[in-house]
């Protein structure tokens, strides 16, 4: 794969809702279906941001990357095939916890990130409130809130994709327990950590 | 550094106790029809009025409605008479090849590349395949897929097999491609070799359903029973003899959303569009192909080679050998040939069952030689193995009844 920079690797769980999104940035043809594990191998796309084209790939849902099924057995070997790739971890924003276990480990691989909270419109449904900038503060990588299906969010999304970043697993772990932000993780990515997912 | 699988687990904890407040749990339509279509008392009614409502609207709209209402009339009226009439030489081969029979009255027994080629790919299996594809977009789109799966778990595990062992093989009564693709889901080798073999024996497609509705509209409901029969026992067998494990498999199911008009479109153009694009050739190409074995008198050969087999093993007349090898091709035009063959009821019945099971069409054997060739060669060796010794027992079976 030619420059992997350009690359954008769409990952997360099952039926997240990877595949609208992936229709909603390439205008692709990608199979969406209410079930899990619609997306068995990948598909591919192109979307331009600002003036820039990436090569967009609807990875298979996937709980881990221990490969249990095929699908993730071809996540996996996505990943490992594009370590210099963007990855956009796609959370279903009313199961984050489910999530997230495949979110960290896509970090722990160094690859530079962006989380996607899709579905944030059923999350508010349900009354389920998500402090997506603290998350954001955790993880050290922009987190946009998005709903693929109205369409919500997904200029931010297209925004932050050129702001993905690598972060450090043990730093979000001393986060997550409290202790404060280093100053020059904060610096190394100037105006997107601090407050400009504004969400 | 990297985390062990426990210490990534509780820092999952540790984040979302702090990023997710949830508010007081309200019970919303979607909840209450979920609980409904998956408690058994109230699931299986919906679960077999579903599947019931599925099959009405496909019946009456693909057969009573397109092909019996509008495209008979129209291909026997009036595009048979019309190209039988400017098409010169019905002595020559291109006659033959072309228009078929030059004495037909309809399209089903002219068996000609532009009569019943195009007949039975536009008129018959077109709307069959448009109507199935629209249902099932609706299926997938709601979320109903999976409540159905849990809901057949407990009865499939007394047969070895999982509730989602259902999602591909609904998926595989619209088309065999996709659902030999969609077993990937299941875990283990054994249970995606399990599932992709009784695919490709026992699950009808859209088209052949469609063509089969046409032409054995009083047959139909017992080929579809000798079917989910032979699913049901192959399957059972199979888990027993397919070395490997068989592990629990936990599904997720997802909540119901309203189907979105855009994407159920979407998926129809792109499904339709692909028949049109990709089958329709086939058809005819395989109309073309048939004709020609006819023509070098391949066929008769054949017939003479396996009419022992056939007539005192399966208790089928010797011409069946013909749609057979049409059926690697399409299996869909395969019954239409059958259709025209002289024979009775039960054997009909038991011809098209043997039609669906022994070899899947060309499209589907190039899709399970992607999942690997060592699977492909066994399940061939299954497929062979089964359609001779269920055809038998069927043969049998026919006689203990006396009806073969």
């Amino acid at each position: 794969m030619k420059d992997e920079r350009s690359m954008i690797l769409l990952i997360g769980n099952p039926n997240v809702g990877k595949s609208v999104l992936f229709n909603r940035l390439t205008g692709g043809d990608a199979v969406v279906s209410n079930y899990p594990g619609t997306t068995v191998d990948y598909t591919k796309g192109t979307v331009l941001l600002d003036k820039k084209s990436y090569t967009v790939i609807d990875v298979p849902g996937a709980y881990s990357l221990e490969a249990r099924d095929k699908a993730e057995e071809v996540c996996v070997k996505m990943l490992e095939a594009n370590k210099n790739a963007i990855a956009v971890i796609v959370l279903d924003a009313t199961r984050i916890e489910r999530g997230l276990y495949i979110a960290l480990e896509t970090i722990e691989r160094g690859l530079s990130a962006v989380v996607a909270l899709n579905m944030i419109d059923s999350a508010r449904d349900r009354e389920i409130s998500v402090d997506s900038s603290k998350l954001q503060k955790i993880l050290g990588i922009p987190v946009v809130e998005t709903s693929a299906v109205s369409g919500e969010g997904l200029k931010q999304l297209g925004d932050m994709i050129r702001k993905a970043r690598p972060s450090n697993i043990k730093e979000i772990k001393e986060r997550s327990e409290g202790k404060e932000i280093q100053p020059e993780t904060g610096s190394k990515c100037p105006g997107c950590c601090g407050g400009c997912g504004g969400v | 550094m990297t985390l062990t699988e426990d210490e990534r687990w509780a820092l999952v904890d540790r984040i979302s106790e702090q990023v997710i407040k949830s508010g007081t749990y309200k019970q919303s339509l979607g909840d209450v029809l979920g609980e409904l279509t998956v408690k058994p008392l109230t699931g299986i009614p919906v679960a077999v009025g579903v599947l019931y409502a599925f099959w009405s609207v496909f019946g009456s709209f693909a057969g009573t409605l397109c092909t019996d209402g509008f495209f008979v009339k129209f291909f026997d009226n009036y595009f048979l008479p019309w190209i039988q009439s400017v098409w010169p030489n019905p002595d020559g081969i291109l006659y033959f090849l072309f228009v078929g029979d030059p004495n037909a009255t309809n399209c089903f027994e002219a068996f000609g590349v532009l009569t019943s080629g195009l007949f039975v790919a536009i008129g018959v299996v077109l709307p069959a395949v448009f109507i199935f594809y629209l249902m099932m977009a609706l299926l997938e789109d709601s979320g109903y897929l999976p409540r159905l799966a849990v809901l057949v778990d407990t009865f499939l595990h007394k047969i070895g097999l999982h509730g989602y062992a259902i999602v591909p093989t609904i998926l595989g009564l619209g088309c065999n491609v996709p659902a030999v693709t969609a077993t990937r889901i299941l875990e283990t080798k054994k249970q995606r070799f399990m599932m992709m073999t009784l695919i490709a024996l026992f699950i009808p497609c859209g088209a052949q359903l469609g063509v089969m509705i046409e032409v054995i509209p009083e047959s139909i409901g017992y080929v579809m029973l000798f079917l989910i029969i032979g699913y049901f026992v192959f399957g059972y067998i199979l888990s027993k003899i397919v070395p490997g494990e068989n592990p629990e498999i936990l599904i997720d199911v997802p909540p119901y959303h309203m189907p979105q008009r855009d994407n159920i479109l979407k998926k129809l153009k792109m499904r339709t569009g692909g028949f049109l694009l990709n089958a329709v050739p086939f058809v005819l190409f395989g109309v073309l192909l048939v004709n020609l074995m006819y023509l070098f008198g391949f066929i008769q050969w054949l017939s003479d080679i396996m009419a022992p087999m056939f007539v005192t093993w399966f208790g089928l007349p010797k011409e069946t050998a013909g749609p057979l090898v049409a059926a690697f091709l399409r299996k869909d035009l395969a019954v239409a040939q059958l259709s025209v063959i002289e024979m009775t009821q039960y054997q009909m019945i038991s011809a098209v069952v043997l039609i669906s099971i022994y070899f899947p069409c060309v499209a589907t054997f190039v899709v399970m030689l992607k999942e690997g060739w060592k699977e492909l060669l066994a399940a061939v060796a299954v497929l062979l193995s089964v359609a001779f010794i269920y055809g038998g027992i069927i043969h049998a079976v026919g006689i203990i009844l006396g009806v073969a």
